[in-house]
C-alpha cells in the first residue's frame, strides 16, 4: 500500500513539475520557442552559444560610425542569447511566408515586428522583432540563409537601439555580428 | 407596450450608430493596410517590411541627442510622428507584378479623406504617387506608391508631415531614395530612386 502511495506521489509530482515547466516556457522564453520553431519547420538542429555572453560583444564599424566612437558595445552586459544553424540544410520551397507566421505564432503578447527582408531567390531572411523590458528593449533577430541560420536575442539601451533605429534596414545583420563576434577575434 | 417596441429599435440604432462611428473612424485612418502585398513576396528578388510605431518612434525621439546635429535634425524630423511603414518589392524581371496587384492600395487611396499631391509618371522612371490626409486643416498622414518595371515602395507615415519632412526623411528610418526634391513652392521634382543601402 505504502508502495503505490509512493508511486503515485511520484507521478503527481512528475506532471506537476512538467506542468509548471510548460507554464514557465510559455510565459517566458521565446528565445527557445522561436529556436524549436526553427528546428521543426526546417528540420534542423541548433548549437547554443552560451560562452558568447559571457565574452562578451565587438563592436562593428556600423556601431562604431553610429555612435561616433572607437569602439562600443550595443547590447546590455549579460543578455546576449544566441542559438546557431550551421551548415544545415534551409530550404522553404516556397512557404517563406509559413515560416513567417510559424515564428510570430510562438511568440508571446508584447513583441512586435520591426523590420523584415526576405530573398526568396538566395533564401535569406531576417526578421526584427522588439518588446518593452522595463525602461530598456529586447529585440529578437532570425536570420535564415541556404546552409546558414540564427536566433540572437539581446536587451538594449533605449538610446543604443534609437540609434540603430536609423538604419532598420541593416539593424538585423548589425545586431547578429554584434553578438555573434567574439571580443578578443 | 411602448417601451416593448422602443427598445429593439434603440438597439438597432445603437447599433447603427457604432457601425457609421466605426466606418468613418477607418475611413479617417492614415495607416494604409499592405496585407493584400503579401501575396507578392513569393515573386519578388527581395522584400523589405519597415513597421516603427508610435510607441518605438516616440522613444526613439525621446533618446536621440539633442546635442548632436545630425541626431537633433533627426529628432526634429520625427517630432510628433505616429509611425513608418514601408514595405518594399524588387522583382528581377519585369511583368512580375501586375496594376490588379496594386488595387487593394489605390482603393484606400481612393477614398475622399486622401488627396494626391503628385502624380509623376514616366517610362523611364516609373510613378510616384503621394496622398496627403488631413483632418481639421492638419495634417495626419502621408502616403507614397512608388512603381517602376521591377519595383514597388509603398511608404505609410502616420502623423503631421508634408512633402519636405518626406524628402527630409529619404534614407532614415527605412524610408528609401524615393526621388523626391522639393524646391521653393514645394513643388516636387523625381529623380531616379534606390535603396539606401544599394549605393
Amino acid at each position: 500500500m505504502k508502495k503505490i502511495f509512493t508511486v503515485s506521489f511520484l507521478l503527481v509530482a512528475i506532471a506537476l513539475a512538467g506542468f509548471s515547466s510548460q507554464v514557465a516556457q510559455a510565459k517566458g522564453d521565446d528565445f527557445g520557442d522561436v529556436v524549436k520553431a526553427i528546428e521543426r519547420f526546417y528540420q534542423v538542429k541548433h548549437k547554443g552559444l552560451p560562452f558568447l555572453a559571457k565574452a562578451g560583444i565587438k563592436a562593428t564599424t556600423t556601431v562604431a560610425r553610429l555612435a561616433g566612437g572607437p569602439k562600443r558595445q550595443l547590447a546590455e552586459a549579460g543578455s546576449v542569447k544566441v542559438a546557431y544553424f550551421e551548415d544545415q540544410e534551409f530550404d522553404s520551397r516556397g512557404r517563406m511566408v509559413n515560416f513567417k507566421a510559424s515564428i510570430s505564432a510562438v511568440l508571446t503578447e508584447g513583441w512586435s515586428p520591426l523590420v523584415q527582408v526576405i530573398s526568396p531567390s538566395d533564401e535569406q531572411q531576417t526578421y526584427v522583432y522588439l518588446r518593452s523590458a522595463g525602461d530598456k528593449f529586447n529585440v529578437l533577430v532570425v536570420n535564415i540563409e541556404k546552409r546558414d541560420g540564427s536566433v540572437v536575442q539581446v536587451t538594449l539601451a533605449p538610446q543604443t537601439l534609437a540609434k540603430l533605429m536609423q538604419d532598420p534596414d541593416e539593424m538585423g545583420n548589425t545586431i547578429t555580428t554584434d553578438a555573434t563576434t567574439n571580443d578578443n577575434e | 407596450m411602448r417601451s416593448l417596441y422602443l427598445t429593439p429599435l434603440r438597439i438597432i440604432a445603437v447599433a447603427v450608430f457604432t457601425v457609421i462611428g466605426a466606418a468613418s473612424a477607418m475611413a479617417q485612418d492614415p495607416r494604409i493596410q499592405t496585407s493584400q502585398l503579401d501575396a507578392l513576396t513569393a515573386r519578388a528578388s527581395q522584400t523589405v517590411d519597415v513597421n516603427i510605431d508610435e510607441r518605438v518612434m516616440r522613444m526613439t525621439a525621446g533618446f536621440l541627442s539633442g546635442k548632436d546635429e545630425d541626431e537633433r535634425k533627426v529628432k526634429e524630423l520625427i517630432n510628433g510622428l505616429k509611425g513608418i511603414y514601408v514595405r518594399s518589392f524588387e522583382f528581377e524581371k519585369e511583368d512580375q507584378y501586375s496594376q490588379a496587384d496594386l488595387e487593394s492600395i489605390r482603393a484606400q487611396l481612393r477614398n475622399p479623406a486622401w488627396n494626391k499631391i503628385v502624380n509623376i509618371s514616366s517610362k523611364k522612371d516609373g510613378s510616384l504617387e503621394v496622398y496627403l490626409m488631413s483632418s481639421e486643416s492638419k495634417i495626419s498622414g502621408l502616403a507614397v506608391l512608388a512603381t517602376d518595371a521591377k519595383e514597388i515602395t509603398v511608404v505609410n507615415i502616420v502623423g503631421p508631415v508634408d512633402l519636405e519632412k518626406l524628402s527630409a526623411l529619404e534614407g532614415h528610418f527605412g524610408v528609401p531614395d524615393l526621388g523626391i526634391e522639393v524646391k521653393s513652392g514645394n513643388k516636387p521634382e523625381n529623380k531616379p530612386r534606390s535603396r539606401k543601402n544599394e549605393e
